[in-house]
């Protein structure tokens, strides 16, 4: 009777002992597959010498806005990775599953990493395009994503608004009008970055494609460095996708705790390689040294400097009767 | 040479022809020599107009080449944007189709479903009409007569992907021979169902307490227009909570609930308790070889139900119900829906009351069997002589069918295998089915609960009915139930329950039936 007690008691404690899986979905945009793809292997494996259990990181991608909406409607993410920080405010106000003041609880507004919008050309730049002021002449064709509903593409709009802003002394109907010269030049808009990057690369349409920095040196990779080539234009938009955890469905889930060091661990030396690697400009100085050679200089301007913040800007700009919707003509 | 070289070179051969044969006169020589100059004049003219000719059309060529493949290249980036617009149209329809509500109709019913099917409604309805013919109706008046047996529209569905409802009124149910025959509205189900899982679910609302076999199947797929003796002693519908599920996909079903109760084949039309003491219901049923691959022995079934309440009051709610027509005593009715028992005018329900219920089924092919057994263990007052007793009451059947055309029977009812069709051949599916019966009253209910001289103490019953399934939709049936009593009325008796426990009941039922 003392031995089977023994081993009912040892074979509870292997039970108890022994290692979970967890799983976790990571909601993100369009063109982080590749980046979340290796970090999630390579956090998997630091969660599981840290712990010892084994976790599972599914990852869900599209346009920023629509996977936002997504999350509202009620799809699980544990944790959200999105182009910008008005979709993940969207989810707080609307669905309630996380505090407004998620930004504040990771290091640099909870964006461990950045990004920006740079030209993507074909090789040998027949149309010549240098800068933002080339993308309107007559004749050039201009690829971008529909800013409704992909993240990029607002970065992308603001960029170019930027632009002109700095160009006519910050003369707002100036700016507009660029901005419409600049989307007559556009034929088609898709809803992601990812698509945008298909039509241009792979359907052949268009003479420069606006694109993340990371995008572009995406396609260079997937679809040869001798059929494209990246142009990086003087000045342009500081992109600042924001990560956070989804509180109400981490606790449901009981993932809180793995979800939120999921995204510490972004801000790691690994997560910050990892970043590098894949052309997002890391936070951390050592390691952006490290990897100077993936980022070209240029000079890049804040929402905050140029629009007063991201509420503003979404209410201007791309909300249904806003500006986009004033000028651009499908 | 060039065709415009040829040509000067023609025109100026001629010119210097004409020339030589005017030399020939030495009159003119002066006039020679200045026709030779303008003629060299002309020459070097016409050479440079030439030669202009040709630089201007060169330097056109590369223009127009240029134009055109312009021209081209624009029209290839319109092919390529409408196509690429196309392909975008196609994703984006595609998407919409994924999240749009889907719609379907069919022989389960008008369904509507959300894309993720999270969210489903689906009406049904249930219209039986039957028959009822008594070869001998001793003077009770009425019975034979057509009627809207069942006439329901059935709403269920589920929210948020674990919620199921059901919402089931009754617009038929007449009764002939009643105080009133209209047909009065009411909730038959009413209830909301939460599936954490097929094991573990939990039903709150208006609907069939787990405790008789037979009262459980649904009322499309019984094998006779109605249910037998057993069901007498059966709770009806009522409200309350359930615990329920299947296990190991069905091997053992087991539901064990709270309910306000109600007497023998009552159902709870009140919508509230009529006591704070309140009933126990359960019920286990264990198909061993679901599961298995031996075929003969899948459908096989056994379980018991049962269920307990004590009241602390006394009431007449806790007694039978009172169908049957021209009594509004409490008591049990036949095959025919008359009443052939009642409680006298001075009982009512006491103290506890209890049923226990042992049951089963055997399926295999064609061939059906059901069986059940069951005890009603009623407390009772006489309210003049206070006496009390507890009547146990039994009853017991057995039915069995034959699905003639080849079709599997089941407690679900037959499917056919070809539909009704006699243009292309189709009959549909037939079945033959048989019933055995009986009802016995505690003897110790005589003389002081019910009287002996109007009232049968038990009641036995045979029954053969055919059914045929045109398809999954229409049903039609006609059977013929034979019931004799012991005890009961006199010849001459003229109500129930004498008039009908007097002589045996012999009654010819059909029923037309669709259910989707």
């Amino acid at each position: 009777m003392k031995t089977f007690l023994k081993i009912l008691l040892a074979s509870s404690l292997a039970i108890s002992a022994s290692a979970k899986e967890i799983k976790l979905l990571n909601v993100s945009y369009d063109p982080t597959r590749e980046l979340y793809t290796e970090y999630n292997a390579a956090f998997a494996k630091y969660w599981k010498a840290k712990t010892g259990d084994d976790v599972v990181i599914s990852q869900s991608h599209g346009g920023s806005g629509k996977q936002a909406q997504s999350v509202i409607a009620g799809l699980e993410a544990d944790v959200v990775t999105l182009a910008l920080s008005y979709d993940i405010d969207a989810i707080s106000q609307q669905a309630k599953i996380l505090p407004a003041d998620w930004q504040k609880r990771l290091p640099n507004n909870s964006t461990p990493y950045t990004s920006t919008i740079v030209f993507l050309v074909r090789k040998g730049n027949p149309k010549g395009i240098k800068d933002w002021d080339d993308l309107v002449k007559p004749h050039v064709s201009v690829v971008v994503p529909n800013p409704k509903t992909s993240g990029g593409a607002r970065w992308a709009y603001l960029g170019a608004y930027a632009y002109a802003l700095e160009t006519y002394g910050h003369d707002d109907a100036k700016a507009k009008d660029f901005i419409t010269k600049l989307y007559k030049n556009v034929p088609i808009l898709d809803s992601g970055a990812r698509g945008s990057t298909i039509t241009f690369a792979q359907r052949g349409i268009g003479d420069v494609l606006l694109a993340w920095e990371n995008e572009a040196h995406l396609a260079l990779k997937e679809f040869g460095a001798d059929n494209f080539e990246i142009v990086t234009p003087p000045l342009s938009i500081l992109a600042e996708p924001p990560v956070a955890v989804v509180d109400k469905n981490a606790k449901r889930h009981g993932t809180t705790e793995v979800a939120n060091e999921y995204l510490k661990y972004l801000y790691s030396d690994e997560g910050q390689e990892i970043a590098a690697k894949n052309f997002y400009r890391p936070r951390n100085q050592d390691i952006a040294a490290k990897y100077a050679a993936n980022f070209t200089q240029l000079k890049l301007v804040t929402v905050d400097q140029e629009f007063g913040g991201w509420t503003k800007a979404q209410a201007t700009h791309f909300t249904d009767g806003g500006v986009f919707d004033q000028i651009y003509q499908p | 040479m060039k065709i415009n070289q040829l040509l000067i070179a023609a025109f100026v051969g001629a010119q210097f022809v004409t020339a030589s044969y005017a030399a020939d006169d030495a009159t003119n020589n002066s006039t020679e020599a200045a026709e030779i100059a303008a003629l060299k004049q002309e020459i070097q003219t016409l050479d440079q107009k030439v030669s202009d000719l040709e630089n201007q059309r060169q330097a056109q060529q590369p223009v127009a080449d240029s134009a055109d493949k312009q021209q081209i290249q624009d029209l290839d980036q319109k092919v390529r944007i409408l196509s690429r617009e196309r392909e975008l149209d196609q994703d984006a329809a595609a998407t919409a189709a994924k999240s749009a509500p889907k719609i379907t109709l069919g022989a389960t019913g008008l369904g509507f479903s959300s894309a993720d099917s999270n969210f489903v409604a689906t009406i049904h309805g249930l219209i039986q009409v039957d028959s009822r013919t008594f070869s001998q109706d001793n003077h009770v008046q009425g019975n034979d007569s057509f009627l809207l047996r069942r006439a329901r529209p059935i709403i269920t569905g589920t929210v948020f992907h674990d919620f199921d409802f059901n919402f089931t009124p009754e617009f038929g149910n007449a009764t002939p021979g009643a105080t009133s025959a209209a047909s009065t509205p009411s909730i038959y189900d009413a209830y909301i169902n939460y599936r954490y899982s097929p094991w573990l679910q939990l039903e709150a609302g208006r609907f069939k307490p787990p405790v008789g076999l037979e009262y459980l199947q649904t009322d499309t797929a019984t094998s006779f227009n109605e249910r037998s003796l057993v069901s007498d002693l059966i709770p009806g519908r009522d409200l309350g909570f359930e615990l329920h599920g299947d296990i190991a996909g069905g091997v053992v079903s087991y539901a064990a609930g709270i309910f306000n109760g109600v007497g023998d084949n009552q159902r709870n039309t009140t919508d509230i308790g009529f006591q704070n003491d309140r009933e126990f219901d359960g019920r286990l049923f264990v198909q061993p070889f679901k599961a298995t691959g031996i075929a003969a022995l899948q459908n096989f079934g056994v379980g018991a139900g049962g269920s307990w309440g004590s009241s602390s009051i006394t009431n007449t709610l806790g007694l039978p119900n009172t169908t049957g027509g021209g009594s509004t005593s409490y008591g049990f009715s036949t095959d025919g829906q008359q009443q052939f028992f009642a409680y006298s005018a001075t009982t009512v329900a006491a103290h506890t009351h209890w049923r226990f219920s042992p049951q089963g089924y055997y399926y295999y092919g064609p061939f059906g069997l059901l069986g059940e057994y069951v005890i009603s263990d009623q407390g009772v007052e006489n309210s003049t002589t206070l006496k009390t007793a507890n009547l146990r009451n039994t009853a017991w059947e057995i039915s069995g069918g034959w699905v003639l055309t080849g079709e599997d029977a089941a407690y679900n009812g037959v499917t056919p295998r070809h539909n009704f069709d006699p243009r292309n051949g189709g009959w549909g599916a037939w079945q033959v089915v048989a019933r055995y019966a009986e009802l016995n009253v505690d003897s110790a209910a005589f003389p002081t609960f019910a009287s002996a001289t109007t009232s049968a103490s038990a009641a036995q019953a045979w029954s053969l009915g055919l059914n045929w399934y045109l398809n999954r939709n229409i049903r039609v049936n006609a059977s013929y139930s034979h019931t004799t009593f012991t005890g009961g009325g006199a010849a001459s008796a003229t109500t129930a329950p004498a008039s009908v426990s007097s002589h045996p009941e012999s009654v010819f039922f059909t029923r037309v039936q669709l259910a989707f």
